[in-house]
């Protein structure tokens, strides 16, 4: 009776030892995300956040792909939900407000914007959040003894007064990276200003050139950009066949001549080779 | 009514000897060999290949130029011999059009080997680019079968209807075949009149055709713009190198047709003689456009040109190049100039190594060029610097060989290999000749 009861014992313990480390096994270790954001405007355009979510797994940086992060916009002790975003293949999320006028900002004028994700199976919650003022590029081209310049005036918007000792990059815009032009540093004057040559010969599409001014990843302004098309560029001649008939196009646009000479000669041969064909049902019925 | 019966006891088609026999089942064995060869291809991909990113064009591709250029003998035997009225032709032009339909047939098969996905040999019309020298391939090799399967048949149709009276107590069902074959031929003016128009049709049409198929296959390399074939020289180069071919395969062919069926009374030493001749002017021409293709490339010294020339002349590719240059041309010329050099057997000889030496020149054209890319080959396999066929290819393309060989058997064995009504008519206008001399 007694050995019954002690084997009863064992078999509880052992039941209870195996539900309990194949609890513990079934948690899986969840990776912490660390989320990057930058704060972007363009003048007289949108203005976004672009969004990195990465995590650390076996060593390895990963991109962490299609997880939902939801956007507050944090002013006195409030916090307002913006909306959501999530992330693509490469582990990026553009946020994109219509205006800056949709955020408010704090008592110090500072925007607040946070980002936060509230983790899932397997990655623990995380946040990032983003402070900036709000600051302008007045850009615009002039002509000063017939050599052109694009001058750029950085202001801060809370207290309208000119940035001073900010680099701005001035650059054409390109297909694959932007062309800089100007000095190799352009750092605002007194008066927030900058004034950057654009030299004659660079090519543009019938001669317009996007020339960018921007401040890039401030610490208190975030990126800013302010584009400007200034008609000075060296016209681009397409020297492109896309339209033409060539030996490299497609088959709908084959050159003339090659539809012509080589189909008389494959009609003319099989012509006769179906009149020779009928000159044996000739026989065969004469 | 001619009398045809030494002609027939001699000319009409008999069973296979023993030889025979073992000839064509032979050439079946190694048939089924290719096609299980083939079949695995199909299923497990051209990786059974040796074929890779650079020799991307491999044996099958040699092998089936060497298929177009031995079709060049129907234009150049029947075509121009019978234009220029050599009626010493006459015992040789039935083998020439045999060879010549045998060979386009089965350089078609060979195209689509090398293709991985046969399923999509309809896109190759459907989708015909006329800017792509491939597209010119697809439609100019059905285009030359279509003219070979006619300038074969229509001279065929005296010869069938004769088979057929022939055969019609000894074997009915084949000269029931014959009949359907013959196309109720009676031999009527009319029917001779719109044969002879026809035949006169396609001796014409089957010489420019024949040129444009070897032009458009030797474009198929030059249009590349890759060394060693980047030459304005190729089409001429590789129409002579056709006439080489087609010529050393009429000869080799003829030889042991000659001694199978026992036809030393038809075809002759004048024969021999004779082809001997063509095949020497054969050869000078190739060799002139051989020096043309290597000479000026050598005496430019183009560095990337210099790199193939040396693989050829005294790299990797050298024994074959040197093969290929003084057997199949060199020697051909000096042994054939001579006229011991042109009797039968010595002929046969030449010719077979002419053929040999034939296919294994493709090789050499279509292999060393695809191995010497303008930029070095690197970050690749060791074994993709190199080519050389792998078991499934020499098994295939050996089933080629052997399937166009073992066409050429079944119509020697089953169509007379010299026209019998021509050489009948031919013997009475002799004769007639004889008696208004006397």
């Amino acid at each position: 009776m007694r050995n019954q009861l002690n084997m009863r014992y064992f078999f509880l313990v052992l039941l209870s030892v195996f539900l309990v480390t194949s609890s513990f096994a079934q948690k899986v270790k969840k990776e912490k995300v660390r989320l990057k954001a930058q704060y972007v405007k363009i003048m007289d355009g949108e203005v976004y956040f672009d969004i990195k979510a990465a995590a650390k797994v076996n060593r390895q940086n990963v991109d962490v792909t299609d997880i939902d992060l939801t956007i507050y916009n944090e002013f006195n002790d409030e916090k307002v939900k913006l909306g959501k975003a999530t992330t693509n293949k490469k582990g990026e999320a553009k946020f994109a407000l219509k205006s800056l006028a949709e955020l408010t900002p704090d008592s110090t004028n500072t925007y607040n914007v946070i980002i936060s994700f509230k983790g899932n199976d397997t990655f623990k919650k995380a946040s990032k959040t983003i402070n900036f003022k709000n600051a302008d590029i007045n850009a615009k081209l002039v002509t000063i003894d017939s050599v052109n310049y694009i001058t750029a005036t950085l202001v801060n918007k809370a207290t309208d007064s000119a940035i001073v000792n900010q680099l701005l990059k001035v650059q054409v815009q390109r297909l694959f990276k932007p062309l800089r032009i100007g000095k190799e540093f352009n750092m605002t004057d007194e008066d927030g200003t900058i004034i950057a040559e654009v030299k004659e010969g660079i090519p543009g599409l019938d001669g317009n050139l996007a020339i960018e001014v921007v401040l890039n990843d401030s610490e208190l302004f975030g990126t800013v950009k302010a584009i400007v098309n200034a008609p000075v560029g060296t016209p681009i001649v397409d020297e492109s066949t896309f339209d033409q008939r060539t030996m490299w196009s497609p088959r709908n646009k084959t050159p003339l001549f090659l539809l012509i000479f080589p189909n008389i000669l494959i009609f003319g041969i099989w012509g006769l080779i179906i009149y020779l064909i009928t000159n044996l049902i000739k026989i065969k019925k004469s | 009514m001619k009398n045809y019966d030494k002609l027939l006891n001699d000319l009409a088609p008999t069973k296979f000897g023993k030889l025979g026999v073992i000839w064509t089942s032979s050439l079946i064995v190694i048939i089924i060999i290719g096609i299980i060869a083939y079949i695995d291809q199909l299923i497990k991909g051209q990786v059974v290949t040796n074929m890779r990113d650079y020799a991307l064009w491999g044996i099958y591709i040699s092998n089936f130029v060497f298929f177009v250029a031995t079709s060049f003998v129907g234009s150049v035997v029947v075509a121009i011999l019978r234009l220029t009225k050599n009626s010493w032709r006459t015992p040789l032009v039935r083998i020439a059009e045999i060879i010549t339909f045998a060979a386009i047939a089965m350089a078609g098969i060979t195209i689509m080997i090398d293709m991985a996905r046969p399923d999509r040999l309809l896109n190759l019309f459907i989708y015909a680019r006329l800017q792509s020298p491939i597209t010119w391939d697809v439609i100019i090799i059905p285009t030359f079968l279509a003219i070979s399967f006619l300038l074969l048949y229509f001279p065929l149709l005296p010869d069938l209807a004769i088979l057929k009276s022939h055969f019609k107590e000894k074997q009915p069902t084949l000269s029931k075949w014959y009949g359907i074959l013959s196309l109720n031929w009676t031999g009527s003016a009319a029917q001779k009149a719109i044969q002879s128009k026809s035949i006169h049709i396609i001796v014409l049409m089957i010489l420019p055709v024949g040129l444009i198929l070897q032009t458009i296959d030797a474009w198929l390399f030059s249009t590349t713009y890759r060394i060693g074939w980047d030459s304005t020289n190729f089409a001429p180069y590789f129409i002579s190198g056709a006439f080489v071919a087609g010529v050393g395969a009429l000869i080799t062919v003829i030889y042991v047709v000659r001694r199978a069926k026992k036809l030393e009374d038809y075809i002759t030493d004048f024969h021999f003689d004779k082809m001997g001749k063509l095949l020497v002017l054969a050869c000078l021409v190739y060799l002139y456009f051989n020096i043309n293709e290597y000479l000026i490339p050598l005496f430019t010294a183009k560095k990337g040109e210099m790199t193939h020339l040396d693989t050829l002349f005294s790299g990797h590719y050298a024994p074959l190049f040197w093969f290929v240059t003084i057997g199949g041309l060199i020697v051909p010329i000096i042994v054939l100039l001579s006229k011991k050099g042109r009797k039968p057997f010595p002929m046969f000889i030449i010719g077979l190594i002419v053929v040999v030496a034939s296919w294994w020149k493709r090789y050499v054209i279509v292999t060393p060029t695809l191995l010497h890319p303008f930029l070095p080959i690197q970050g690749v396999p060791e074994s993709w610097h190199h080519y050389f066929p792998s078991l499934h290819e020499w098994l295939i393309t050996s089933a080629t060989l052997a399937m166009a060989l073992l066409i050429i058997t079944v119509l020697v064995r089953f169509v007379p290999v010299i026209p019998i009504e021509r050489t009948a008519d031919e013997q009475e206008e002799l004769k007639s000749n004889k008696n208004i001399e006397s």
